[in-house]
């Protein structure tokens, strides 16, 4: 699968928000920490191949900054991800 | 009148489909025809009580009731043969000598009013009034057909009795019946009960629905567990020869539990419970829809797997399997649909009321049977080509991922 890399990064920012979203883990995750992980897909020019993957992506990180609930931010990143698939 | 003898049965059905319904209302009689289907069961001269006419049919065990959609409305009984003379009685009683009794208008508003509130506690059921608002908006197809609460409050008497007496008219009414029946005496009976008053062109003058110019989004937040989404666009008329082509391809897409929808997204993916397509076609307009129940979490993430789905039968032609096994399925079921009484009669009135021509079993599954691959193809890519709709109930306060989804 040619997308691999963006696959694993964008399923590592889901974890993240999920973990938030379920109130799970021992660490508190702060927002800042999941924007990072955004960015770190942001940043691999494979979510340029398929169409609206980065679009989701901004929108994921658009969330965060707005303070939108942990389940909001992971639909888009859910929809980053799907859209990958769908185009892979 | 259609009749329709079908000897081996016990039973007969009987049928008084009226054309008109919800489209033909204006916002301020938004859910009258509704409103008159109630009242015509509260009690007549004949049988003052909704209990004696309940009593009337169920006391020889057979059923009765009525139902309102947007170009029609029909009130049917099923019974054992031999009572075939008593069920149109009742039938033409209720249509002809309601009492439309004061007090049974406030009693029933009042329970309209809770109809059209619980309907609104049902988001599966509410996603789709949601969805036909986005599909027809603000044109009376848009609208839920038993009104608006402040219609249905304002209804008076008058407006109901103005309304019925231009609507329940002989132009207007197709009478079917069917079962173990001999034509010539049901023929007489009939015209013995009839009683409507002639007048008024009954054909449907309502106005069509203007086009759609861009794809849109319509969220309804609410906290709940699941997400429904209808997703669709405008489609094709009941009286357009594409229509089985259509219906073939909702059959591949999303009828059933081998077609496209669920056995990719349901099982291939497993990301929404409930997955499936449907159509609903009027004089000039219809749609294609898909309703997906879902994780609010995977909700976009769907609608992109749906949307892809969609793509791929404009794409690619339906496999001669696939396509083999749609048209067995929709021939099959026209056939089950046939075994009762009921069946029949609904079939064969809804074609001579709306199509204005009736076909045999055969003629319809040769229609189905001439579909080819290509023509689904060409429907799809017709369909994909107007603006998609998207109505969504769920715990969403931004729509910008929906919208993206369906290029909105």
């Amino acid at each position: 699968m040619p997308a691999r890399a963006a696959t694993e990064r964008i399923r590592k920012a889901i974890a993240l928000v999920n973990s938030v979203a379920d109130e799970a883990g021992d660490e508190e995750i702060t927002p800042t920490e999941i924007a990072e992980a955004i960015r770190d897909c942001l940043e691999m020019s494979e979510v340029d191949l398929v169409p609206n993957v980065r679009r989701y992506l901004g929108e994921a990180l658009d969330a965060v900054s707005d303070g939108m609930p942990a389940d909001f931010v992971a639909m888009t990143l859910y929809a980053a991800l799907g859209a990958l698939r769908e185009g892979s | 009148m259609v009749i329709e003898p079908m000897p081996e049965r016990q039973s007969a059905s009987l049928a008084l489909m009226f054309a008109g319904g919800s489209r033909l209302e204006d916002d301020r009689l938004a859910g009258v025809s509704h409103f008159i289907e109630h009242l015509y069961f509260k009690g007549t001269s004949k049988r003052p009580t909704s209990k004696e006419i309940a009593d009337s049919i169920e006391g020889v065990g057979g059923f009765i009731n009525a139902s309102t959609d947007k170009e029609l409305t029909a009130y049917w009984a099923r019974v054992p043969a031999e009572h075939m003379n008593l069920g149109l009685d009742v039938l033409f009683d209720i249509v002809t000598n309601s009492k439309l009794d004061p007090a049974d208008v406030e009693r029933e508003r009042m329970v309209i009013l809770e109809e059209l509130r619980m309907y609104q506690d049902q988001p599966q059921d509410y996603v789709q009034n949601l969805f036909e608002e986005l599909i027809w908006p603000g044109h009376p197809l848009g609208r839920d057909i038993a009104g608006t609460e402040e219609s249905v409050s304002r209804l008076d008497r008058d407006d109901i009795m103005e309304f019925a007496d231009a609507r329940y008219r002989l132009p207007n009414l197709v009478i079917g019946v069917a079962g173990a029946l001999d034509e010539g005496p049901t023929l007489a009976e009939v015209t013995r009960n009839l009683s409507l008053r002639a007048g008024m062109n009954g054909s449907l003058a309502a106005e069509p629905p203007p086009p759609l110019e861009s794809p849109r989004v319509l969220i309804r937040r609410r906290e709940t567990e699941q997400a429904h989404i209808c997703v669709g666009a405008r489609a094709l008329s009941y009286l357009d020869p594409d229509r089985y082509a259509l219906d073939l391809l909702n059959t591949v897409l999303g009828e059933g539990m081998s077609s496209r929808l669920f056995l990719n997204i349901r099982e291939r993916l497993g990301i929404a419970y409930d997955v499936h397509s449907f159509t609903q076609k009027h004089r000039d307009t219809g749609y294609l829809g898909v309703y997906i129940g879902v994780d609010p979490k995977k909700a976009v993430d769907a609608v992109n797997a749906v949307m892809a789905e969609l793509r791929s039968l404009t794409e690619n032609e339906v496999a001669p399997a696939e396509l083999a096994r749609a048209k067995e399925f929709t021939k099959g079921r026209l056939r089950l649909e046939l075994e009762t009484t009921n069946g029949v009669v609904f079939w064969l009135a809804y074609q001579e009321l709306l199509l204005g021509e009736i076909k045999t079993i055969d003629e319809e599954i040769a229609m189905v049977d001439a579909v080819t691959a290509p023509d689904i193809k060409s429907v799809a890519a017709q369909v994909l080509n107007n603006p998609m709709q998207m109505s969504v109930i769920g715990p969403f306060s931004r729509d910008s991922a929906f919208r993206l989804a369906i290029g909105a």
